[in-house]
């Protein structure tokens, strides 16, 4: 901490706190609301989209088609599969899904259930120069 | 003006060592900067003009030697930007920053730059998500630059008779 003067202490602070700040900015800007919904695909068709939406949370949807039966359940920015009349149940044993590009597969059921950003590719996936 | 172009082969010389310098950081393409020390030492003892010189020319030889192409339009206007920041901090605001603030103005200008260029040429606002981790990292670098420019300059202050160079 040797020559710096008050001035550098100041601005060294400044920079800290405005890094902070657009950290936590840029976190909550990636987990927003309004800019994901599940998009469940039976046999490569879209059958449903929902939207996530607080009052949704605890709801059970259930999905009857004629390959088979799933029963998913929405919860806090989340979707996941409670019940399958599929022999393996994979997708029950999955578990939740959160993040765009996440999907759960019931292949006997030819069940797709997707979460997506509203405008397509919100994340970047790889960036090199 | 010989001087400006040793100025230019250390500050190449710089860049080239350091692009051997693995950095451990989870951020593609940050550098240590250690080139512009070099700057930043032309920009106090010569003037604006002399220190965008040679900024330029520094980023044009690192291009034709490392054959990179692709960085030379993000290190042109990142040297450009901060040169100019650098200037500016230091003619007015010299009693308030050291030669440390203001290396710290120009390592943060040089990485905003390079990252507005890249949302620029991605068309993508989200590239900018980049740049809260490299803020603190320019911190870092800056203030190692700084604190070499300032016992650089002092014993070139000191020297100048001595090398023999007159400050046209």
């Amino acid at each position: 901490m040797f020559l710096l003067t008050k001035g550098d202490k100041y601005l060294i602070i400044i920079i800290i706190i405005i890094s902070l700040i657009s950290i936590i900015y840029v976190e909550r800007d990636a987990t927003s609301y309004n800019s994901k919904y599940i998009s469940i695909q039976v046999n490569g068709k879209e059958y449903k989209k929902i939207t996530f939406n607080p009052k949704m949370v605890g709801k059970t949807i259930p999905i009857k088609t004629k390959y088979g039966y799933n029963l998913i359940e929405i919860g806090d920015e989340k979707v996941r599969v409670i019940e399958a009349d599929c022999p393996d149940k994979l997708d029950v044993k999955q578990g939740y899904i959160s993040k765009p590009g996440e999907t759960i597969v019931c292949l006997p059921n030819r069940l797709i259930i997707e979460i997506k950003g509203e405008n397509g590719e919100n994340e970047i996936d790889y960036l090199s120069y | 003006m010989l001087f400006l172009a040793l100025l230019v082969s250390m500050g190449l010389a710089l860049s080239i060592i350091e692009s051997f310098i693995p950095v451990p950081f989870i951020i593609p393409g940050a550098k240590l900067g250690l080139s512009n020390i070099v700057i930043l030492i032309t920009l106090v003892l010569f003037g604006f003009k002399e220190a965008l010189i040679v900024g330029i020319l520094k980023s044009i030889a690192f291009v034709l030697s490392t054959g990179s192409v692709s960085s030379l339009i993000y290190s042109l206007l990142g040297s450009v930007f901060s040169c100019l920041i650098m200037y500016f901090v230091y003619k007015y605001f010299s009693n308030i920053f050291s030669l440390i603030g203001v290396s710290i103005f120009g390592a943060v200008a040089h990485n905003v730059s390079q990252v507005a260029v890249a949302s620029l040429i991605m068309n993508n606002f989200k590239v900018f998500s980049y740049l809260p981790p490299l803020l603190p990292v320019s911190l870092l670098t800056g203030y190692f630059v700084g604190l070499s420019s300032i016992y650089i300059n002092k014993n070139l202050e000191k020297n100048f008779k001595k090398i023999g160079i007159n400050r046209d």
